[in-house]
């Protein structure tokens, strides 16, 4: 069923997989979860030798111990799960194999923009039903929250300061007294969340000020920062793997070097390190330099050799993206980069030589085109 | 047949069916070891640093064994120390610390060792068992400090900066009894990783300090010495297992002596030591070994002892511990102590502890020990119940702590974090919630995207499971100058020994009994942290006498700085003394130096005699100074100190009046040289000679010859703008240039096109020049005002920045004299500016044609004989002129005066004929 699909979500892609966790699960589980707590860990951060299982479980999601184990147990308890964190540090696809984990469907999401309103978070009306039937059950429309709430699982709400306050503030009723109450309707016109309902939402820390969330929301969240990968290793597993389900979903089979992912991680890490210490935003990139930003790089240059290359990943064809993904303002971005490529790529091609010294080549083509 | 042999069986088949030779020889290795431990004749107690069961194990073993000699593994130079522990609020630090080295390399200096001691650790136990109980002795076994840095390896220690409270041990190295860490990198992290928790004091807490704190002594023996031995197994740094290794022969040596001269009975003694040295490889282990080691002496250098209070953050900072886990250790010490009903040893007087009747019962007989790890192993940990009353009371705490920090936490978040952290615990495998599991709950529920106040909630958490608890080291037990400061500053009336900051008041004219208490405090000021002793009111100045002053004193806090002052003398004059003497007899020592050692020895000290003598070192140093860099300093200095001895004194001291004749000598000669070395700048050429310029009268008097000034000026050639305008200045100062000729000059140079960008270097010279030539100042203002004028904006525009900040960085010296000149030479009003012509422009009233006179002679005749030429190039050039007669009369009252005496007129021309 996932080879129909451009992008599988977890509970597909990973289906076989919890089927067998659930069968070997025997540890208590919270309300109608499918998995146990544990289990749900051992899904989202793979299993190892002394889990004493008869298969490896993959990880799926890198990052500390205790950032799952504090979302799961907020998940148990009766309040939603807020997961905050710069644009790139994975809190989508956490929120996503937690949802998967737990109830088999990570699909009921709404959007937050600036354009969401209440409607999106409860429910609306199927408008020619309505003008046909009049207002019922048959013809209402349900948003994702409410049918997480009557089918007991998981809502999410991605980029939820994003939306307009009052909007956000729809889910504080949902939060506390886990209905929603249709005044439109006479009869059945309350809708009880059932068992196993709660909400992972997702926000993210440089939209801070946008739309900040009401006291009362926040109280009925509990925070989960998730910080950038500064771990050299960590961040290498994330990269690589990212971009092999990457490769796979666009059935390209190109080996992906590791001296070039080591130069990637290194370059982010150098630019990272220049960003920190900059004193004004014209003198860092406009990039956050996430993680994520990084598999974007990396997948630009796969697509590009494939397609217009030789089919092998060169060093230059990865400093072609890195510029095209990182130079977004010009002449600032462009002026850090030139900068970076002259100060810290010159010399260490120099030192190093090998697939460096074809990096500089490509990145300097690169900054040239672009200026 | 051994005791272990059926474990070492098993291990040794475990190793057969999962990995090969070196695990089996690790792990039947392990086994040795601990048989090899428990047989040893001499009884070996175990333990780990900062772990309550090992606190509590010694307690029970102590009860039951009763001893009659301890042997410590600590530094056995720091015993005499011990006995004042009673004395303190611990934690303390014992430190042992040299300043004068003998045998080391002098940038060592100062060298400092810590042992910290807390109410929670086992060596606390055993110290205060052997001091308490009579007839046990306790012996120290380590190494000395001494050789703590003999055998340290011979590179300069790092020391990296450290945060308030966690830097109370300061630079010192740290030495601990009991240091049990993998010190294989790899390793931790293994264990860190399977164990499924954070940081290193978390999985010791959960897989040996909980399994242990109510083991028997058999288990915990046995199992501390097993973990000894795999970490020394596992150990990859061969050098610090080497220095290890070398302690253990010290210590055994030193035992074995102690037993051969005191006539003791091994079975009445009792070794405590790390759990690492238990598991010891080396020959000299064991009291029947009798492999020989040979103990180095000490070094000549001299080590001082004494007690410095210490705190659980530096504690942890100084050991690499995780934040807070000293804190909790000290927290699950007080519980287990409670639950087990047992009554710890304390010293008597102890502060900050509660008083505890210790009757030790009849010693118990010993029991050969029985193979309890066995069942230790293959047995998955007893866990401990869930303590439902003391979790809950951590959550109705946190949250109230919380609010108290800004936080909008309430009941609700109090049931969340008790629900929480039973389910994490649940989700890591814990029947009950340990504190790192709460602090864990705690930040899920409370912590929101910002923190609201100055702590977090996991610094919070933190304080609540006991805080950090900085120790204090009690008055008997202080050094002589410290006792003597407090006892010094009792006329203030205030408790010293708080850790808040106390407000001293002082009305000096009121009450004149306080002055010496304002002295001492002004010269803690001097040699103590800035913050230590910080006065809000009140100056003390050459020559200034304060009539109120108020203090924030802070000595809770910097107990450790004053008891370390203590190390360096006896009083506190004696401390300043000896820091202003070795500051100008330091190698790099300058005149400038010297001479505010000898400000802050008149300030401070009021010692004439010492002043007088730093003054002569001052004098010899400027005499040998090649350099001027120091002048502008130097000559501040000696202008107030000069100022002060004449208010003050009947006579200058001597050595002012040689640093006068010295210093005019000096800089006489060095002048030339400075005025075109380009590495001199121009502010250093016009102290030079503002010295010169105000020392002239005091040095002539005194012998100088005016001429080497005037011979040095005339010397001197510089090339650089600058230099040259204060060249000129001390030129019109020496008279050898006037006013009026350094006004032409200046106007030629704004005339000339090609000088105009170097013009501005010139008036920054000017402005440095006021310094020595004060009457140079109205001069200086025309010179600007030209400028302003003048100059075209490419060239005025970017000089301006540069003159403000020439201006603002010597704004005291060289602003007033400007700016009074500016307001004499300016108009007041707005409306008179209009009208106002500047001084030098306003040229003098022009004479009348007539008044000058017409010379007579062979020319003029020839000129008045032929007038046409002149009349045609005066034509040609526009001149409207007329003949005047040479026999001019125009001046009436000269021919008036002639006619009426012609005498002497007559007399001359007779003369000159």
């Amino acid at each position: 069923m996932s080879d129909d699909m451009l992008r599988a979500p977890a509970e597909v892609k990973y289906a076989e997989e919890l089927d067998w966790l659930e069968s070997i699960d025997d540890g208590p589980k919270p309300f109608t979860w499918r998995l146990s707590p544990r289990m749900i860990r051992l899904f989202i951060l793979g299993s190892e030798r002394s889990d004493g299982l008869d298969r490896e479980i993959p990880q799926k999601w890198f990052g500390d111990r205790s950032f799952v184990e504090r979302s799961i147990v907020t998940l148990a308890s009766d309040r939603g799960l807020l997961l905050i964190g710069d644009p790139g540090t994975g809190k989508s696809w956490l929120a996503e194999l937690l949802a998967a984990a737990i109830c088999r469907n990570s699909t009921l999401v709404v959007q937050g923009t600036a354009g969401t309103t209440e409607d999106h978070i409860k429910y609306s009306w199927n408008v020619s039903m309505v003008i046909a039937k009049g207002q019922s059950r048959e013809s209402m429309i349900p948003s994702p929250i409410m049918t997480a709430m009557e089918n007991g699982v998981i809502g999410r709400f991605e980029e939820l300061t994003r939306s307009t306050s009052d909007v956000q503030d729809a889910l504080i009723s949902i939060l506390s007294e886990k209905y929603v109450s249709i005044p439109e309707l006479d009869d059945h016109n309350i809708v009880f969340a059932q068992p196993g309902f709660s909400i992972i939402a997702t926000a993210n820390s440089r939209d801070r000020g946008v739309n900040d969330l009401s006291s009362a929301l926040k109280r009925r969240f509990n925070f989960v920062r998730i910080p950038v990968v500064t771990n050299k290793k960590s961040e290498a597993e994330i990269v690589r793997f990212r971009t092999e389900e990457l490769l796979r979903r666009h059935q390209i089979e190109l080996d992906l070097p590791p001296t070039l992912l080591d130069i990637l991680l290194q370059s982010f890490a150098d630019l990272r390190s220049a960003a920190a210490s900059a004193t004004s935003d014209d003198e860092k990139l406009e990039s956050a330099l996430s993680t994520a930003e990084q598999i974007g790089v990396l997948e630009d240059a796969i697509l590009h050799s494939q397609f217009f290359g030789d089919r092998v990943l060169r060093a230059q064809t990865l400093a072609g993206s890195l510029v095209g993904s990182l130079a977004r303002r010009t002449p600032e971005d462009l002026a850090i980069l030139n900068k970076y490529w002259h100060g810290v790529v010159e010399p260490r091609s120099k030192k190093d030589g090998g697939p460096w010294q074809e990096f500089l080549e490509g990145g300097r083509e690169a900054i040239a085109t672009l200026s | 047949m051994s005791t272990f042999d059926p474990l070492r069986e098993q291990l040794a088949q475990a190793a057969r069916e999962f990995g090969g030779d070196t695990v089996s020889g690790i792990l039947s290795g392990m086994v040795n070891d601990v048989d090899r431990a428990l047989r040893e004749e001499l009884e070996i107690f175990p333990v780990c640093h900062h772990s309550p069961a090992s606190g509590l194990a010694m307690v029970r073993r102590l009860r039951e064994k009763q001893p009659k000699v301890i042997y410590l593994e600590l530094c056995e130079d720091l015993r005499p120390l011990l006995t004042e522990l009673r004395n303190c609020r611990l934690p303390v630090a014992v430190q042992a610390f040299a300043t004068d080295l003998d045998g080391f390399p002098k940038d060592w200096a100062p060298l400092s060792v810590v042992a910290p001691i807390t109410e929670a650790s086992a060596e606390y136990q055993a110290i205060s068992y052997a001091l308490e109980t009579p007839g046990v002795e306790l012996v120290l076994v380590d190494r000395s400090t001494d050789h703590v840095f003999q055998w340290a390896p011979k590179e300069e220690p790092q020391h990296g900066p450290k945060e308030e409270e966690a830097g109370l041990h300061g630079d010192a190295v740290g030495v601990e009894i009991g240091d049990l860490r993998p010190r294989f990198a790899e390793l931790e992290e293994h264990l860190l990783h399977h164990g499924k928790v954070r940081h290193w004091s978390e999985w010791w807490d959960q897989y040996v300090e909980q399994p242990l704190s109510g083991a028997d002594y058999d288990t915990y023996r046995q199992v501390m010495v097993l973990i000894g031995s795999l970490f020394r197994r596992l150990n990859p740094d061969e050098r610090r297992l080497a220095v290890d290794e070398d302690r253990e022969r010290y210590m055994w040596t030193r035992m074995r002596e102690h037993l051969a001269t005191s006539g003791a009975d091994p079975a009445d003694c009792l070794y405590v030591c790390g759990a690492f040295h238990a598991a010891s490889h080396v020959e000299q282990f064991g009291l029947r070994s009798t492999a020989p080691f040979e103990i180095t002496p000490r070094t000549g250098t001299t080590w001082l002892y004494g007690l410095i209070p210490s705190s659980h953050s530096a504690i942890e900072a100084q050991f690499g511990l995780a934040s807070g886990s000293v804190s909790i250790a000290a927290a699950t010490w007080a519980k287990a102590v409670a639950r087990s009903g047992l009554t710890p040893f304390q010293l008597a007087g102890q502060k900050g502890t509660r008083k505890r009747v210790t009757k030790l019962p009849a010693p118990k007989p010993e029991i050969a020990p029985a193979d309890k790890l066995t069942g230790f192993l293959s047995r998955p940990p007893v866990l401990d119940e869930l303590d439902q009353s003391e979790l809950l009371g951590w959550c109705v705490d946190i949250v109230r702590l919380a609010r108290r920090n800004g936080y909008l936490a309430s009941t609700a978040d109090a049931i969340a974090v008790f629900e929480t952290s039973i389910l994490l615990a649940g989700l890591r495998n814990r029947a009950r919630p340990t504190p790192y599991d709460f602090q864990d709950a705690a930040v899920t529920c409370i912590e929101k995207d910002v923190v609201p106040g100055r702590r977090d909630v996991r610094r919070l958490c933190e304080i609540l499971l006991g805080g950090d608890r900085v120790g204090e080291v009690g008055y008997d037990a202080l050094p002589p100058l410290a006792k003597n400061v407090y006892d010094r500053l009792e006329p203030l009336g205030l408790d010293l020994t708080k850790r808040t900051i106390q407000r001293a008041l002082l009305d000096l004219n009121a009450d004149p009994h306080l002055v010496p208490c304002s002295d001492l405090l002004w010269m803690l000021r001097y040699l103590l942290p800035h913050d230590a002793v910080r006065p809000i009111m009140g100056e003390r100045r050459l020559g200034e006498r304060s009539i109120q002053e108020s203090w924030d004193l802070s000595f809770g806090k910097h107990q450790r700085s004053i008891i370390e002052l203590g190390y360096e003398g006896v009083t506190i004059e004696q401390v300043l003394e000896q820091r202003l003497r070795r500051k100008v007899w330091h190698p790099k020592a300058t005149a400038a130096v010297a001479l505010a050692a000898v400000e802050d020895a008149v300030l401070y000290l009021g010692s004439k005699r010492f002043a007088d003598e730093l003054g002569a070192r001052a004098v010899e140093l400027l005499a040998t100074e090649r350099s001027v860099d120091d002048a502008p300093e130097v000559l501040r200095r000696i202008r107030r100190l000069m100022a002060y001895y004449r208010a003050n004194e009947p006579e200058l001291p001597t050595w002012c009046e040689e640093f006068a004749t010295a210093g005019y000598a000096h800089y006489c000669t060095l002048l030339p040289t400075a005025f075109v070395d380009d590495d001199t700048g121009v502010r250093q050429v016009a102290a030079m000679l503002g010295f010169l310029f105000s020392m002239e009268s005091l040095a002539l008097a005194l012998g100088c010859d005016r001429a080497q000034l005037e011979l040095a000026v005339r010397q001197s050639h510089p090339e650089s703008p600058a230099k040259v305008a204060v060249l000129w200045a001390a030129r019109t100062q020496l008279g050898l240039l006037t006013q009026g000729e350094l006004r032409s000059r200046c106007d030629e140079l704004l005339a000339n096109p090609l000088v105009v960008p170097s013009f501005p270097q010139y008036i920054m010279g000017f402005v440095q020049a006021m310094e020595p030539v004060p009457a140079l100042s109205g001069f200086v203002v025309e010179v600007i005002s030209k400028a302003f004028g003048r100059l075209p904006d490419n060239v005025l525009l970017p000089w301006l920045p540069r003159l403000i900040t020439t201006l603002r960085d010597q704004a005291s010296e060289l602003m007033p004299a400007l700016v009074r000149e500016a307001g004499r030479t300016f108009p007041g009003s707005l409306a008179a500016v209009d009208a106002w012509t500047p001084p030098w422009s306003a040229r003098p009233a022009r004479p009348k044609a007539a008044s000058v006179p017409v010379a007579s002679g062979p020319v003029t005749e020839l000129l008045m004989g032929h007038p046409a030429a002149c009349d045609a190039v005066a034509g040609l050039l526009g001149c409207a002129g007329e003949w005047r007669t040479a026999s001019g009369t125009d001046h009436e009252e000269v021919g008036a005066l002639l006619a009426e005496y012609p005498e002497p007129a007559l007399a001359v021309a007779a003369l000159l004929a």
